[in-house]
């Protein structure tokens, strides 16, 4: 039998990582707190929540993007400060996201290369890139992870599955370079993939326990308890659970998720709801790689709000309904028109409005004030024809920003300036302001707003109803849903799975989860 | 969510492949990517059906392969800036100006200087350091590489002007480094086989160099390829040293083909460089296409405008035909991609 | 409040510069560095080199120098007035020059024949290109420099077929244009003020037509504005229609001054002037910011660069080498940059 010295027992024993009490606040907002935790060497560790309990905040800490207000990171054994994203490269953390970070046009076997200083160093010499070298540690790599994709491949011709494996590849090679046990972080890997194509990915993971340990982010619980040996639960910024995987059960993690189970408010039956031609009528849409089979009716002066993770393809369904994004089967009415054709130009001009996501780059024009940007889609009185009358925009702006209570009450100001609850409230005034509005599609509309800003568009998501408007919502949180929605539709992985009338019948904040994830 | 993979990504082995006949293992043959050779080939046979004296002639070849070895020589500049993303509008100031300086410092009818082959260094290398400041200007003060080339280009008019000055025009002695160009070896001229190693250096550096590999990556994603490591200024810099110095040896070989220095050079040059790198599939985007391609459409164009010359069509209809033919080949490559989202600028 | 409101990607950029609701950022709001500069830089820059011309040549005035300077900078503020609308949507026209060149000789050849309609017929025409050239460009999504060096290849060779390589003079019926170059409101030739009040009627135009905004708009977030319903393809197809207008307005001037067109003489030279007193003018690069009015500066300092040399002692060979060198410089020192945008 062999001895070990005191210090090889510790150095067994090392966790890959340990954090303790980290915290991170963004302005009034604490987004992690006292967060602390550990990750075993050769383990798969899952970590779940709901949106917004703080698990990408979390991520971004751990991969050097934010610095932690409050509390300590060690990294096999030494304490570490990620100042930026090659600091955590070099402590041996590697990152796959859900963006791809691949160059498509080069090989695999040189993306693989790209992810460390020391791949450049190794493949080549003088400059001149020696290829036999180069495709032979990519094939090492790979076939660590089980795979056999040639790494002289394109990696644009590749499928999505290999492309993810490429990715893994490569972020363990990153964090292989610094000759520490690597952590791998796998950020909702699943979600670009088909279910069926799931299976390689958990043998890859397993095959990734040899050599390392892996964070697995995911929203589906499934895959989490059949992958993981441990899971870590995530709510309201702190980490609520941590257990084995053994120990806890499907409906024991819903509940740690969400805390406590709310139910939904009766509401009353809107305004002439769901009679007469419906505002939007969603047959039967699909769109290859995003949702299938999606229907769905929104009648006038009701708010239908749409609840689902990251990948669930919510958000693409009401960028076809603008036309920002193109659909391949199916059927979307507007009052009863076949909307296929429509440019957004003409989905404006038949009362439809778009609150984005991006509110940066969609959702307004930067540079422009905020009286120009609210008066941008619908002029209304503040133009005759194509002249403008600059004191009647003047008259409106300041009458809205009134309205809206835009703070501060400068209409000349430009938008891009104006916090980011304030931009959204003229954003949202810019389609309010039409006398012609019949459908208010709202992505993400809460997104970043404090409680009061959230107040207001609240409200103004209410009066649009009143207004018989229909309103389509894609909601950050149960709660928010819950909040302003009559009708609630649940989507996961691109399918609708449930839809509560909350007029006629209740609901739980727990039946929606096992809905989505 | 997610997205299909971008459309084919021409690799530079497969045209190679075509190119030396020799297969690389495993190398995927794509209809489009043999469409560009084969409508050469078909340029050739029409031209050669049409005029079946004149065309296909010894003789032809070489005026053909004459004329294309300019273009050929700035077409593997151009072809790394826009790969980059980028481009270069400076290629004929820059002809200009380094022609110049070439003829003044070789044997000349107007001063006694001759330095002989340094004349062509001194060229090279005067282009090679504008390339040098149309990088540094981009990359440091980020002003867009149309607005620093297009500047730069008529600095460089200005600057052969200027050295050019006010005398007579000076014609560079008979014999020695004029007659170079003109000379030949198996029945090809020198100026073709000067074009024809420096294609395929740059095509090497497009394939197996990390300037080359970085230069696809940096126009497939600039940002992905800065998060990745790659220092994408200095290899943006690189690269336009590099087109500057492609474009001051054609401007040198010019004046040798030439003979003298009128103080404009190469006018119409640019429209069909960059018309051949289009045609031959490289995209305006950059990342995708490379010099061999580039090759291609250069000889594509080479031939037509030869067809035409001995067709007896006259020299203007040709440029608008380059034009005409630039507009064809970049809505052509367009137009599958147009979405109602996309920008372009 | 809790963190149930943040959604997965709460990004700190999204509260703007303001950290919290209740303060914007509205005490510094109006007038930074930039905006100072961007009202009336021009306008001191045109004074600056107009001084300094003075300074080393006190006979500027009394020799007909603003007779020279006014008639070089009618053409070229006609050019850029052309060139800004389209840098104000974020492309750029290389051809627009060409099509001045193209549109004199036409006009040389119908205003005999055709009198005033002959200005109609080539100030038509041009136009008419130039709405061809923004249709390609807007609806086939291709990059603009290319396209229209393409067109300008065209339109070079057209010219030189058009004049077979010499000169295309007027066939009578010159004298309808003589009141341009011949009549004089304050000693400057009428052909001047005209171009001013175009400027001023362009100025109008893009500051109180919604037609006019919707080019701010498209230049400034191409993507915000398709997503407020604008439709940024019309707007690109107008600004290089506008293009094509001015274009074809300075062919009129080119043949009012000299009677004839050729690609060599008068008027075949006002590309890169045109841009460069564009941006001098206070355009920006990148679209979405431009007045007309400061154009107006723009052009004159522009012009005075070559007259601004000679009093130099810069020999008039080095004119390009001036000019590109105003550009780059004028470009470099505008342009507005911030650390994550990709500049190609």
């Amino acid at each position: 039998m062999s001895q070990t010295t005191p210090a090889e027992q510790a150095s067994n024993e090392t966790p890959v990582l340990r954090l303790a009490a980290i915290s991170k606040t963004f302005g009034k907002v604490a987004a992690v707190k006292g967060v602390s935790l550990e990750i075993g060497r050769n383990e798969v560790v899952g970590l779940i929540g709901e949106n917004g309990a703080g698990k990408s905040t979390l991520l971004k800490i751990l991969t050097g993007i934010y610095q932690p207000d409050a509390g300590t990171i060690e990294a096999n054994g030494q304490t570490v400060k990620f100042r930026r994203p090659q600091d955590s490269v070099d402590a041996g953390i590697g990152v796959v996201h859900q963006e791809q970070s691949l160059l498509t046009n080069l090989s695999v076997a040189e993306n693989i290369a790209m992810g460390s200083a020391a791949g450049h160093g190794e493949g080549t010499k003088f400059g001149f890139y020696r290829w036999g070298r180069l495709n032979r540690e990519a094939t090492k790599v790979l076939s660590r992870v089980g795979g056999n994709i040639d790494p002289r491949a394109t990696v644009g011709d590749l499928s999505f599955v290999d492309r993810q494996m490429v990715e893994i590849a490569r972020a363990l090679r990153a964090g292989e370079a610094t000759h520490t046990m690597p952590l791998l972080i796998l950020d909702e890997p699943t979600s670009v993939l088909e279910r069926g194509e799931t299976e390689t990915l958990e043998r890859e993971i397993r095959a990734l326990k040899e050599f390392g340990s892996v964070i697995f982010v995911s929203h589906r619980l499934e895959e989490v308890l059949r992958i993981c040996d441990r899971i870590l639960v995530m709510r309201d910024g702190e980490l609520v659970a941590d257990r084995m995987t053994e120990e806890v059960t499907e409906d024991e993690l819903f509940l740690l998720m969400i805390g406590h189970e709310s139910e939904a408010p009766q509401r009353a039956s809107a305004v002439g709801l769901e009679t007469g031609t419906p505002v939007l009528d969603i047959r039967n849409l699909s769109a290859r790689g995003a949702y299938r089979d999606v229907s769905l009716t929104v009648y006038p002066g009701q708010c239908v709000a749409i609840v689902g993770t990251r990948g669930s393809g919510r958000g693409e369904v009401c960028r076809a309904v603008f036309g920002a994004a193109t659909y391949d089967e199916g059927q979307i009415l507007v009052q009863g028109r076949d909307i296929r054709h429509w440019t957004m130009r003409q989905a404006v001009r038949h009362g439809v409005a778009y609150v984005p996501a991006e509110r940066k780059v969609e959702g307004l024009v930067a540079g422009m004030a905020g009286a120009e940007n609210l008066t941008l889609a619908h002029p209304g009185p503040s133009a005759v024809g194509p002249f403008l009358r600059p004191r009647a925009r003047k008259r409106m702006a300041t009458d809205w920003f009134e309205r809206l209570d835009v703070r501060p009450r400068d209409p000349k100001m430009r938008l891009e300036r104006f916090s980011g609850g304030n931009q959204q409230k003229v954003v949202m005034g810019k389609w309010l302001a039409s006398e012609d509005l019949q459908l208010l599609v709202l992505d993400h509309p809460l997104r970043g707003l404090d409680a009061g800003a959230s107040e207001t568009v609240n409200a103004q998501v209410q009066d649009a109803c009143s207004r018989n408007v229909g309103v389509l919502l894609i909601a950050d949180t149960i709660e928010e849903a819950f909040d302003m929605a009559h009708v609630i539709v649940v989507m996961r992985d691109g399918e609708v799975t449930a839809r509560y009338d909350l007029s006629v019948e209740s609901t739980t904040s727990l039946d929606l989860l096992e809905g989505m994830v | 969510m997610s997205n299909t993979s971008t459309a084919f990504a021409p690799e530079p082995e497969a045209v190679e492949a075509a190119q030396t006949g020799k297969a690389r293992t495993r190398k995927r043959w794509d209809i489009r990517r043999g469409g560009e050779v084969a409508a050469l080939i078909l340029l050739i046979l029409v031209f050669s059906l049409l005029n079946r004296d004149t065309f296909p002639t010894l003789i032809n070849l070489q005026a053909i392969l004459d004329q294309a070895s300019i273009p050929l020589i700035i077409g593997v500049g151009a072809t790394l800036v826009i790969l980059l993303g980028c481009i270069d509008l400076s290629v004929e100031g820059l002809m200009s100006a380094c022609g110049v300086t070439f003829a003044l410092l070789s044997a000349n009818s107007r001063m006694t200087m001759d330095l002989g082959v340094w004349a062509v260094v001194v060229g090279v290398a005067l282009g090679a350091a504008i390339g040098l400041a149309n990088g540094l200007i981009h990359t440091l003060l980020k002003v867009p590489s149309f607005i620093v080339t297009l500047g730069m280009g008529f600095v460089g008019f200005g600057l052969a002007s200027v050295i050019y000055g006010t005398d007579s025009l000076p014609l560079l002695d008979g014999g020695g480094i004029k007659s170079w160009p003109a000379q030949q070896f198996l029945n090809l001229p020198y100026s073709f086989w000067l074009a024809a190693v420096v294609v395929a250096v740059g095509a090497l550096v497009g394939r197996y160099t990390r300037l080359g590999r970085f230069t696809y990556a940096i126009g497939n994603n600039e940002q992905i390829a800065r998060s990745n490591g790659v220092p994408v200024r200095w290899y943006k810099t690189a690269v336009f040293t590099i087109a500057g110095a492609c474009s001051g040896l054609a401007g040198v070989l010019t004046i040798m083909q030439l003979g003298s220095s009128p103080a404009q050079i190469g006018s119409g040059v640019l429209f069909l460089t960059i018309a051949a790198v289009v045609i031959g599939g490289t995209s305006l985007g950059g990342g995708k296409g490379g010099i061999l391609r580039t090759a291609v459409g250069v000889l594509m164009l080479t031939v037509l405008n030869n067809g035409l010359l001995i067709a007896g069509v006259s020299v203007n209809i040709r440029s608008a035909v380059s034009g005409g033919i630039l507009i064809v080949a970049i809505v052509a490559a367009a137009w599958p991609y147009r979405s109602r989202l996309r920008i372009m600028k | 409040m809790s963190a149930d409101t943040l959604s997965t990607d709460f990004q700190e950029s999204d509260t703007g510069t303001g950290e919290d609701d209740t303060q914007g950022t509205g005490s510094k709001r109006r007038f930074s560095a930039r905006d100072v500069w961007q009202s009336f830089g021009p306008v001191v820059v045109c004074l600056a080199i107009i001084g300094l011309v003075i300074v080393l040549n006190r006979a500027f005035f009394g020799g007909g120098g603003p007779g020279i300077l006014a008639l070089q900078a009618t053409f070229i503020l006609l050019v850029s007035l052309g060139q800004s609308c389209v840098l104000n949507v974020g492309s750029i026209d290389l051809s627009n020059a060409a099509l001045a060149v193209v549109a004199a000789m036409i006009l040389a050849q119908t205003l005999g024949s055709l009198g005033p309609m002959a200005l109609v017929l080539s100030i038509g025409l041009a136009t008419l290109f130039g709405l061809i050239n923004g249709l390609l460009i807007a609806y086939a999504q291709v990059p603009s420099f290319a396209l229209t060096l393409g067109t300008l290849g065209i339109l070079q060779a057209s010219a030189l077929v058009i004049s077979n390589a010499s000169t295309v003079y007027v066939k009578g019926g010159a004298v309808l244009l003589d009141p341009l170059f011949g009549s004089f409101i304050a000693r400057l030739p009428l052909a001047f003020w005209i171009a001013i009040v175009l400027a001023v009627v362009l100025w109008a135009f893009l500051r109180f037509t919604r037609p006019g905004e919707a080019m701010k708009a498209v230049g400034l977030s191409e993507t915000g504005a398709i997503f407020s319903g604008i439709g940024n393809r019309r707007v690109k197809i107008l600004a290089f229609g506008l293009s094509g207008f001015f274009a074809g307005v300075t062919g009129v001037v080119i043949i009012a001054q000299g009677g004839a067109a050729s690609t060599f003489g008068l008027g075949s030279d006002l590309l890169l002037p045109g841009i460069a007193a564009a941006i001098v003018g206070g355009t920006a690069i990148t679209g979405g910011t431009t007045n007309p009015l400061l154009v107006i500066f723009g052009a004159l300092t522009v012009a005075m660069i070559p007259i601004a040399s000679a009093a130099l002692g810069v020999p008039t060979t080095a004119q390009s080498l001036v000019y590109g060198l105003v550009i780059i410089v004028a470009v470099a020192l505008t342009i507005r940059r911030s650390g994550n945008d990709v500049i190609k």
